[in-house]
Parts: C-alpha cells; structure tokens; sequence
C-alpha cells in the first residue's frame, strides 16, 4: 500500500496556460514579482560573494543532504526517538488526510478554539486550514504577508514573500475593512497594526503550529528560522506547539545544520542570517514558566517516500526551500506564483507537485512551464538538478501517451526521416513546397497549422531553395564570385578562371594548423 | 530510555513502524537501517572551521556585524562595567519612557546591579523569577494560571533584560539559552531588548557556538527546551518589499560587551 498520492496538492486543474496568460495580463503583478525577485537574486549573489568559495559550499551541502536522504529510516528512526526523549510526541502520517487528522485530535483533545500560526507550507499542502475552520477553530496566519492574504482570502504568489502581489495601498484599504479604523498607505502604520492585533492573538491562542524548517537527528531538535519573531510567539506562549513537517526535513548534526543554515538564509534573501534562528528540544521543562506544556510532531509522507529510489526523482527531496530558483527562473519572474496551482510554485513547484500529486497529467503540464535554461539548478544551494527533472516528467508523459496524438505522430515521423536518408531528402523538398506560400522575404511570420503558435511570437527562415547537399553537387558550375576583403592590403584571388576556387588566400586552418579540406566528391548522399 | 523528572509529559511515537518500513524499502531495505551510517561529510568545510581571530578582533566584529543590522552595541571595561551599564539604562528608560522593565534571575545581572539603576531611573523591576519549586506538586493545569501571570506582568514591559551566554562575531548574533529564571518572553515581548555578555563569550562563527552549548550541557536530560539565536532587530519586508523594523519581535536591541581586550588594542593604536 503505497503512501498515499497528495492529491490535493495541485489544485490547477489542465488550464496552465489560461493561468500564466491570466497572470501576464496583471501588470501590477508582474511588477512586483520582478521587483522582488530581482532583490532576492542580488541579495543572494551579494550574500554568496561574500561568503566566499561557494561551489564548495554547495558541494558540501549537497553531499550533507544526499546522505541524509539515502538514509533517511535511520535518521528519521533517530530524531523520533530523541523528540520522544525530550518529551515530545511524534505522529507519523502517511498522507495529508492522516495528517490533518492527528492535528484535529490534538485540537479536540485540547477543546482549542484558536490556532495561531507561523509560516508553513506543509499545513497549506494538506489544507490545514480549512480543515480548522470546518471544526470551528480559528487558524490564523502571522507571518506578516500570510496574515494579509488570510484577511484577502487569497493564496501565497511567492515562497518567501506570499503577498508581493498587494501594494501598500491595496493593503491599507483591506486593513481598514476589517478593523473599522481608517489606515494611511503606509508601511508603518499598517505593521503597527498588525503588530497589535496579532499579539493578541498570540496571547489568545491555545495552540501554536509551526512547520520545521530542520529536524536535527541527533537531539530531536526542531530548527525554526523567522525575520519577524512570529515563530517564537507561537512557540513560547501558546500551551501546546504543533510541528507539521515533510519526512525530509532532517539533518543529522548540529554540526550538519551550520552548514544548512549558511546556505538557506544567504540564497533566500541574502541574510546571514535570519533574525530568530530557534532550536526547540521538546516541551518546556519543569521550572520554565514559559514554553509549551506539550510539543506535537506530525510528520508527513504524502507521496514523498515514492521518490525515493528513484535515481531521476530522489534528489527532489534535498531541498531547504529557500525558493532561490524562483528568484532566478525566466519563467515564475513573469507569472509568478499562483500560476502553477499549488502552493509550491516556481522551478521546484513544477517538479514537486506532479510527483506528489502523482499526476503526470494535470499537474504534469507544469514541466512546460520552464524553457529549460538551467538556471534553477545553478542557483540552488543543495545542487538539485531541477532542469533534468523538468525534462524527466515530460518523458513520462509522452511515455505514458498524455500528450497530443499530433505530437506524437509528427515526432514519430520526425525520428523515421532523420533515420532513413531518402526519407529525409523527400521530406525537406516537401516542407519547401508546402511553406513556400507562407514565406516573405526569407522569413515566415505567420506559420500554418502547427506552426502557428510557434510563429505568433517568434520568426522562422524559410527554407532555402537549394540544400547544401544540392549545391555542392552543382558546385563546379556555380560562379564564382569575387572576394572582397574588408581589410586592405590582402591579395585578391585571382578571379578570372570561373567555377575552380584558386588556393591564392590561405585556407582557414584549425588551431593546429593543419588543413581541413574533406575530399567528399563523389560520395553518394553526404 | 530514561525519563527525566523535569520532564512534564511523557513522550511517544505513534505509526512509526509502518513508515519507517516504507522508507526503507523504497531505499532497497529489509528493515530500516539500525546502526549509524559511515560518514565522510560532516559540517563546514575545513577551512572554514580552521579560522582564528584574537579576542579584541572578534569582539570588533561582533559590534561591527550587530550594528551594520540595526543594533545599537557598546563595549565597557570590566572595572566600570557597572556604571556604564547603569548610565546606558537610564538614557534608554528615558528615551523610550520605559515604566516596566523584566530581567532574567541572573547571577551577572545581579553583580552589574541592574535593578538599583532601573529603580533609579524611575522603571519598575518585574524578575523572571520563576523555577521548579514554584510548580512543586502542581499538575499542568494548575501552575499554568501562575506562567500566565508571569508572561502577563513582562508582556506589559517596555523594555527586556538578559545575559547571553554566548555571541558569534561573523554574523552579530547573540545566543540565549531558556531555563528557570531565563524566560523566553523576556527578549521576545517587550520593545526593547538589552543583552549583556562578557567578551570571553565571544565566538568567531556558529559551530562553535553550538559546541559551546554542546559542553554546557552534556547531559541530555538538561538540554535546553529552548535556544534562541537573535542577530538584530525584528524584521519584514512583506509590505511591497518595504523594510519595517519591529514587526513582533524587540524592534530596538542593544548588545553591551564586558571586557577590555577591544578597549586596549583601540587605544594601543
């Protein structure tokens, strides 16, 4: 019985490109994304500079996490134990349904009414919230961008930075909505209010939940990372602490996490450091007047355990999330996060959520939503070769025959051409015939067929008349034409014999001096 | 196992088995792997852990990094330390018009004098003082109306005191382990935060930090529930990308080192 598909975690559907087109035409969406990847990516070019020798760093980092993942039972087995050593209780949930369900008792049990929230993606994975809401507890977000699309009733559009969609303005007038008081456009006044009204919160809830951003194995510590001090809110005043985190989420040393924490806070936002770095080892002590009376950890498979040994996919569990190729994918900085229909967006998310989602069709698509340049998988930290994956799932596709029968004609036909050299010959003169129409002045602007969606935003050349193959066979009677040499003082060949190009100019050489002049006279078809 | 009696609940595991088996199948496993694996590959890069600076290098360092973020740092002579520490309350009680201040129960606080000058400067003093005894024979639910009185008195404090045990000088971070008497409210829910430490706390970069903790507390059954990691002020720039300082978190933060070596090399120029 496998682990269970996180169904739920595309929502998107099979329109990705109605998506992306919708999201091109919101202008003031596309300038933030830009604005805020393009300082992210300098933060984090500036912060690795700094640092120095970073490909050693991330080989290191890689290595940390590949280890750690190739033995993930026993490092798992390891932190769960220690967590219980501490005091702690560990729920392992194979799905999202488990998983909300283990929250929900702990709620029941607590008779809680209002969950105060730090940042966590797992919890969006597995519709946390809504399942609160539905058990009539309040959940509530206070990380200072989810707590504003939590009031907007709106999805996060970016990893880091969830409500970089909303200009100050916008913000303003949702504050003033919903508190009643009247908010100016400005970036202090409406964090002061978010300051005020999420500390009670904070000291109304009786649950706090957190994600876990590194499970240390050696000492069952939870490793939380924040700017705004939400997380030690949430985990220090509130009764009992609930940790939602993915089954890879695990170090195995302090002295593995230094290295983590180096390379999540530098290529996230260009930080050292974040501001609270909190280590949480268990429940509070007896004699701590603050701190949890119990600690909680759900720990989550929902299809990440059917990547592993998989030697395309396994590394895809390597990642930190410090969403550094969103910041650089040529993609997301245009569509931005909601386009992709999940909550895990960018070159990760189009990776991640057709393999959680186990659903090569739908959220399959999302591997087209990439130009395959590369750069995700120079900016990421831990070396995760996201471009091969991208292309992997588009294999699966085709292997799994999900993509248009056209397509998979006219690749079949492509491969047979390309094969068989006649076919090949025969081809080229047929698509000369057919696109001579469509062709002006060597180029063609507006392609039939299959074509035409190449063409609406790009030029094609149309087809010589003549192959190369062609003209070197009519070689010896083509004339010659004269050279002129852009460079004074180069001798002119002598121009007068027609048809025989004269040896007067040297021949162009390669490196080693030697001449190439391949003697292919008379060889059939080459 | 052994449960230790400062342990409030007992912990547990539930559907462990069947998860972990998964795993280990799906990694080519019988049963999930037992014995600690063969390493190669453990933490930073050797270099990076061969650094070495002197003291008055890294105490420059640390004030360098916790001011470049937004922090306000001053380093004192020991001899003097009391005074200066009592002046640079006052100016703060004054300028943030301070009426309460929480501090940790904290031997070094108590020799720096720091509620005689609180007093002083017209702030009324709320000690963290709370420890096992306090809850001695209590359930949960019963010593919790007596966290929650502590918590209330600091949440209505304008200004936090505590000693660090440890500050690392390459990213201005000062480290703050929870215990009785050392509550984590006290640098988290007032406005400001002041932390005071000695410069022989002062590390380069953060392993050593963790093994400073690592030695202090070698039993696991005294590991800190909490340690927290602070390099500067509280922080977002989820607003349109607009920074805005002291969003939950102390929004003023200030780091006073004790101890002469940066003092003597500064003048020594």
């Amino acid at each position: 019985m496998s682990a269970g598909t996180g169904a739920g975690v595309y929502e998107g559907g099979v329109d990705l490109k109605r998506r992306a087109q919708a999201a091109l035409a919101d202008d003031q969406l596309r300038a933030a994304v830009a604005l805020t990847t393009d300082r992210l990516r300098n933060g984090r070019l500036r912060a690795i500079e700094e640092l120095g020798d970073w490909e050693v760093w991330r080989e290191r980092a890689r290595a940390i996490r590949a280890h750690t993942i190739a033995h993930l039972d026993y490092y798992l087995g390891r932190f769960a134990d220690e967590v219980e050593r501490a005091g702690g209780v560990v729920h392992f949930c194979a799905t999202a349904e488990e998983a909300v369900a283990a929250v929900l008792g702990i709620v029941r049990e607590k008779s809680a009414k209002v969950v105060a929230k730090s940042k966590s993606m797992v919890s969006e994975e597995i519709h946390l919230n809504e399942a609160l809401e539905r058990d009539g507890v309040a959940a509530i977000e206070t990380d200072l961008g989810e707590y504003i699309i939590q009031l907007a009733g709106e999805k996060p559009s970016h990893l880091i930075i969830p409500a970089i969609h909303r200009n100050r303005r916008q913000i303003a007038e949702l504050f003033s909505r919903v508190s009643g008081e009247t908010f100016p456009p400005d970036t202090k006044a409406l964090a002061g209010y978010a300051r005020r009204r999420l500390r009670e919160w904070f000291l109304k809830a009786d649950i706090g939940l957190t994600g876990c951003n590194f499970g240390i194995a050696e000492t069952g510590t939870i490793t939380l990372v924040s700017n705004e001090g939400n997380a030690r809110m949430v985990t220090t005043l509130p009764r009992t602490h609930i940790v939602v985190m993915g089954m890879e989420r695990i170090v195995p040393t302090f002295a593995d996490v230094e290295v983590m924490l180096n390379m999540l806070a530098r290529s996230a936002t260009g930080q050292k450091l974040t501001v609270y770095t909190s280590f949480i080892t268990g429940p509070r002590r007896r004699g701590e007047a603050d701190g949890p009376d119990e600690l909680h950890v759900v720990v989550l498979d929902n299809g990440r355990s059917a990547q592993l040994g998989d030697p395309q996919f396994q590394e895809v569990l390597h990642c930190i999330r410090c969403a550094a190729c969103l910041n650089v994918c040529p993609v997301y900085r245009h569509i931005g996060g909601h386009a992709y229909g999940s909550v895990y967006s960018g070159p990760i998310g189009a990776v991640l959520t057709p393999l959680l989602a186990n659903d090569p069709a739908g959220a399959g698509e999302l591997a087209y939503a990439s130009s395959l340049c590369g750069a995700c998988y120079e900016a990421c930290p831990v070396k995760i070769p996201l471009h091969d994956m991208l292309v992997y799932l588009r294999g699966r596709r085709v292997r799994m025959k999900l993509t248009p029968r056209g397509e998979r004609i006219a690749f079949r036909l492509y491969r047979r051409a390309f094969a068989e050299a006649a076919l090949y010959r025969t081809a080229v003169k047929a698509a000369r015939l057919m696109l001579a129409p469509f062709a002006r002045g060597g180029r063609i602007r507006r392609g039939p067929g299959p074509l035409a969606g190449w063409t609406k935003s790009r030029t094609l050349h149309a087809l010589p008349a003549k192959t190369f193959r062609e003209r070197w066979k009519e070689l010896g009677s083509e004339p010659v034409e004269p050279f002129l040499p852009s460079t004074p003082n180069v001798p002119t060949p002598d121009s007068s014999t027609p048809g025989v190009p004269k040896a007067e100019c040297k021949p162009f050489s390669d490196a080693a001096g030697a001449v190439e002049r391949p003697d292919r006279s008379g060889r059939d078809g080459a | 196992m052994i449960r230790d009696k400062h342990i409030r609940t007992g912990g547990a595991q539930y559907g462990r088995e069947d998860f972990l088996r998964r795993i280990a199948a799906r990694l080519g496993r019988s049963s999930p792997l037992d014995r600690k694996p063969v390493r190669d590959v453990v933490g930073v890069p050797e270099f990076y852990a061969r650094r070495q600076a002197d003291r008055a290098e890294l105490v420059r360092r640390f004030v360098g990094n916790w001011e470049a973020l937004g922090g306000k740092a001053l380093v004192v002579p020991r001899d003097t330390a009391a005074e200066e520490v009592g002046r640079l309350l006052a100016k703060i009680v004054a300028e943030h018009g301070i009426r309460r201040a929480a501090r940790w129960v904290h031997p070094e606080l108590e020799r720096l004098g720091v509620d005689a000058a609180l007093a002083k400067a017209g702030a009324e003093v709320v000690p963290w003082a709370f420890d096992p005894s306090t809850e001695e024979g209590m359930t949960a639910d019963e010593v919790w109306p007596l966290r929650r009185q502590l918590v209330d008195a600091v949440e209505s404090c304008g200004l936090g005191v505590v000693w660090a045990d440890v500050a690392i000088a390459e990213t201005g971070t000062i480290a703050l382990a929870a215990g009785p008497n050392r509550g984590r409210s006290v640098s988290l829910l007032p406005g400001v935060l002041f932390a005071v430490l000695s410069e022989d706390c002062v590390v380069l970069r953060m392993g050593e930090a963790f093994e400073h903790f690592r030695a202090a507390y070698a039993d696991p059954g005294t590991r800190p529930s909490s340690l927290n990691l602070i390099t500067g002020p509280s922080r977002s720039s989820d607003i349109e990308n607009d920074l805005t300082i002291g969003v939950h978190g102390p929004g003023v933060v200030y780091a006073v080192v004790v101890g002469d070596s940066a003092l003597r090399a500064d003048r020594s120029d």
